[in-house]
């Protein structure tokens, strides 16, 4: 057997360690996913803790371009003039900080939270006004400043029981009285039928189902952690990270392999793509969730090293020494990452050592450059 | 104002007398009522002061009947003495914020009545029969 | 010839002459003399001795002077009609068959020998009725690509390229009429002389431009003299992203004024049609301009020239400012683009209080258009809109509605129309 298929084969087993109520289904033609939900463990404070957190937001790699790209879902029925203003340095500074604060407000990304318990309770049992009327009777409370969580929503059924609604019926009567744009009160087809849904990942729509079910569901609902699973898996087995990179599913995404264990392909391809500053966060997320790593000393010394610097959109033309110390550590750091804890070791391997001699090329390049201009 | 809202102008006599009452609106053969506080003496279609909720008496695809109620202002209203009709005395007593209106028990009563005399008699003309 | 045939042909109908015989002449005392007389032979008789110009010419004949003067050009004129229109040589009133005129001379084996062939009773009729609709004035029909602004007139027709100068072609240029007019000047010797006036603007809708005036005594001369004049006298102009102006601007010729706004993409151009034709030239795409004043059409199209020639790009404002221009977009989510950034920038400390930091005064040179008021719609204000508001509320979201049940089911119904359902499926059942 290939490395490759035995390679296959253990991320198959990887997932099957956490869903024990599942069954395995592969067919020969079509490999159908199986669904993943956050039942056992709640995943809420790591995901919520500040160092998973930056993590997540740098491996997204926000490019503003696309961040604010022109989107044909907005309000704006008809494009506007554009707005000119004459700005000094200052003044340009706090747009500029504004921008951020709005890119931070489009990349919030959605929580990795445990799936919801279905809540029941009685308020009072009237057996005397059993035959008053066929129908249930749903009160909701309209109170202006509450919550809809914690909006006080009942029915009176034909039995003469009061008790408050389930998860179900209170979303849907929530829907009714305080409506929230883009979520349907009838679920979409696009996710109650199969064939649909897997005709939007066949054709790599994936940010668009996963803005979509963001906004259809919660995200401690079982059919969001469903479809959310689905779309991450079928995105890790293509690779397609690149669609989800400067949006605020990236995160949750990362968040999600991290905590099965399987980011192994994610790996493979920010080393294929040269970032190896990002590989070395990959890890240390995976440190962070997991805590069973060996070299989580080196790690952290360079997460902290890798944080302060900017964003490279681009790889750097002319790199500077302290750029080249910080990315051989980076590498060695990946290099103990891949033999120790990684199940596609060989192509890991390979991608690095490919890595290594084009960056040893660029090191002599840039030394060359500056020997040449006269910078020792 | 040219309509004034249906959800209450906010004007009113401060020492009138007001009641918390159904106001029809809909159309034909399809009723939908405003739960909202208006002076006692005014009609239905003069500008209530607040609506306080609403109540579709059609069931609806899922057999439900749906009220919804504004209960901090409810209660304000009450404090300030506003009556309660017997209609919207009952809905509140079913969703639990008042004891359960007589009313409801005496018509609840009745239809069991109704409805066993109808099957009783159901039973007779299949015997015959 | 035509005439030449149509006296002939009178002259072949009637080849007899006839020496005509006078039976029963008076016997006035002669012995029995046998009598001839001649009578005149009429060859040429009075419809053959002009030819046919002449002859209409006769009809509808107007003096040179009432000519000049414009008369016999009313409703009721007679038009010239061509009567050999609708003949052909070889049938006539009696329909013969000619072998070797209006039939070839042997069909097959068989040769063809001259016969009669039955009559056309109708073919005066067709004649008359063919001559009848000769007589409409027929209305030149234009393509709506190729029409003007109105009808069948020049202006907004295009001309196609300039003439090539040298050796160099006007490649991609496409001219547009903006105005053809007629000019009447008194002569000293002439009297009243006609000229025509055409102005004419060209471009290749890449940013350069030009508009030229020319002048002479036939219309067509007049334009080809403003194209050529126009491929003279191009001008380049700066569009931004090739579908607009730099910023909105002010400008005036004589006293005609222009207030111009940079629009978005997709805007298109909401201007005169002089303007809009000279911007379909330089290649913008979305404009709105507002024409204030006499709108003297050469005077509107040397104003937005003008207003044009003195636009500044992002970069010269840039530098005029010594400050960043910075573009926001709303589909952008308003995202700050710096567009242009000056060699040096200042600082808040040395701006003085007094400057103008505000994008479209200074653009507009300190001018500021008037926002006009919005007043009420002349119903609102009617005594009855009140009361047809209050009727209105109870059907005021049924569209809207008739369109969900639409998209839910197919068709106007719901759950409820299926509990009680109407006549038509008892129809259908």
């Amino acid at each position: 057997m290939s490395l490759l298929k035995f390679a296959r084969n253990n991320t198959k087993h990887v997932f099957n360690m956490h869903n024990d109520t599942q069954a395995i289904f592969i067919s020969s033609r079509k490999l159908s996913l199986v669904p993943s939900f956050y039942d056992q463990e709640n995943p809420a404070p790591k995901f919520f803790s500040s160092g998973v957190q930056t993590l997540l937001k740098r491996l997204t790699r926000p490019d503003f371009a696309k961040v604010f790209r022109k989107r044909a879902n907005t309000n704006y029925p008809v494009l506007k003039t554009p707005i000119y203003k004459f700005l000094t340095d200052e003044e340009l500074n706090v747009e500029r900080e504004n921008a951020n604060k709005s890119a931070d407000r489009l990349l919030q990304m959605p929580p990795a939270v445990k799936v919801n318990e279905p809540t029941n309770d009685v308020l009072s049992k009237d057996p005397a006004l059993v035959g008053y009327d066929n129908s249930t009777y749903m009160f909701t409370d309209i109170t202006f400043g509450i919550d809809n969580a914690h909006r006080i929503i009942v029915q009176r059924s034909p039995d003469g029981t009061l008790q408050s609604c389930d998860y179900e019926t209170r979303k849907r009567l929530n829907q009714i009285y305080f409506p929230m744009q883009g979520r349907k009160l009838r679920e979409p087809k696009v996710f109650s039928e199969t064939e649909k849904f897997n005709s939007l990942l066949d054709r790599e729509q994936y940010e668009y189902i996963l803005d979509r079910a963001c906004v259809q569901y919660e995200p401690d609902e079982r059919k969001y952690q469903e479809l959310t699973s689905i779309t991450y898996q079928h995105l890790d087995m293509h690779s397609k990270f690149n669609l989800l990179r400067s949006t605020r599913h990236f995160g949750p995404m990362a968040f999600y392999l991290t905590w099965h264990k399987s980011i192994d392909r994610l790996m493979l391809e920010l080393i294929q793509n040269g970032t190896v500053r990002e590989a070395v966060l990959l890890v240390a997320l995976r440190q962070a969730i997991h805590a069973d790593l060996t070299n989580e000393d080196t790690c952290n010394t360079l997460v902290s090293q890798i944080l302060p610097r900017p964003i490279q959109q681009t790889k750097p033309d002319v790199l500077s020494e302290e750029d080249i110390a910080l990315d051989t550590k980076c590498t060695e750091c990946v290099d103990t990452y891949i033999n120790t804890n990684s199940t596609m070791k060989s192509q890991q391997a390979l991608a690095l050592q490919g890595f290594r001699e084009y960056y040893q090329q660029m090191v002599d390049i840039s030394r060359g450059l500056k020997k040449a201009h006269g910078n020792v | 104002m040219p309509v004034p809202p249906a959800s209450g102008t906010g004007r009113y006599y401060a020492l009138a007398a007001k009641s918390i009452r159904l106001i029809r609106q809909g159309c034909t053969n399809r009723p939908f009522f405003h739960i909202s506080v208006t002076q006692r003496k005014r009609l239905n279609s003069q500008p209530v002061i607040e609506q306080l909720g609403s109540y579709d008496p059609m069931p609806n695809m899922n057999n439900e009947k749906l009220v919804a109620l504004n209960l901090e202002r409810l209660k304000f209203w009450l404090g300030q003495g506003a009556h309660v009709t017997p209609p919207v005395a009952e809905l509140l007593g079913l969703s639990g914020f008042f004891p359960i209106h007589p009313r409801s028990y005496m018509t609840a009563w009745r239809n069991r009545r109704a409805e066993k005399e109808r099957l009783e008699k159901e039973e007779t003309a299949q015997s015959t029969s | 010839m035509t005439t030449k045939i149509l006296a002939l042909r009178n002259v072949v109908r009637n080849p007899i002459t006839a020496l005509l015989k006078q039976p029963n002449i008076q016997n006035n005392g002669q012995n029995n003399l046998i009598q001839f007389s001649t009578s005149p032979l009429v060859y040429v008789n009075f419809f053959n001795k002009l030819p046919a110009e002449k002859l209409w010419k006769s009809v509808t004949s107007v003096s040179n002077a009432g000519a000049k003067k414009g008369r016999g050009k009313g409703a009721g004129r007679i038009r010239i009609r061509d009567l050999n229109r609708g003949q052909i040589i070889g049938v006539g009133k009696i329909n013969m068959l000619w072998p070797g005129l209006s039939a070839p001379v042997i069909r097959g084996r068989e040769l063809l020998k001259q016969q009669r062939l039955p009559d056309d009773p109708e073919r005066m009729e067709k004649l008359i009725k063919l001559r009848d609709s000769m007589t409409r004035f027929r209305r030149l029909k234009l393509s709506p690509i190729e029409r003007g602004w109105s009808g069948a007139r020049m202006p907004g027709r295009s001309l196609g390229p300039p003439d090539p100068v040298a050796d160099e072609e006007f490649v991609g240029f496409d001219t547009k009429v903006l105005q053809l007019r007629p000019l009447l000047i008194m002569k000293g010797t002439l009297g009243r002389t006609r000229n025509f006036q055409a102005m004419v603007v060209t471009g290749n809708g890449q940013g350069l431009a030009g508009f030229g005036i020319g002048k002479a005594k036939e219309a067509q001369a007049a334009l080809r003299k403003a194209k050529n004049r126009a491929g003279k006298k191009l001008m380049h102009f700066d569009i931004y992203k090739n579908h607009t102006v730099y910023h909105d601007f002010f400008t005036a010729f004589g006293k005609t004024k222009i207030y111009v706004q940079k629009k978005n993409e997709g805007y298109g151009l909401m201007v005169h049609r002089a303007i809009k034709e000279i911007c379909q030239a330089i290649g913008i795409k979305d404009l709105r301009a507002k024409v204030e004043g006499p709108s003297n059409l050469q005077h509107i199209v040397k104003a937005f020239f003008i207003g044009l020639l003195q636009q500044r790009t992002h970069q010269q404002l840039a530098e005029e400012k010594k400050l960043h221009l910075v573009e926001y977009r709303a589909e952008n989510e308003y995202y700050p683009t710096v567009v242009a950034s000056p060699s040096t920038v200042r600082t808040k400390e040395e701006i003085p209080k007094d400057e103008t930091l505000d994008f479209k005064q200074y653009v507009m040179n300190d001018k500021v258009i008037l926002q006009k008021k919005k007043f009420p719609r002349f119903y609102e204000t009617m005594p009855h809109y009140e009361l047809f508001l209050k009727k209105y509320e109870k059907y005021r979201n049924h569209e809207k509605i008739r369109l969900d049940l639409k998209v839910e089911y197919g068709e106007v119904k719901s759950f409820l129309n299926d509990k009680y359902p109407e006549e038509k499926n008892e129809q259908e059942a």
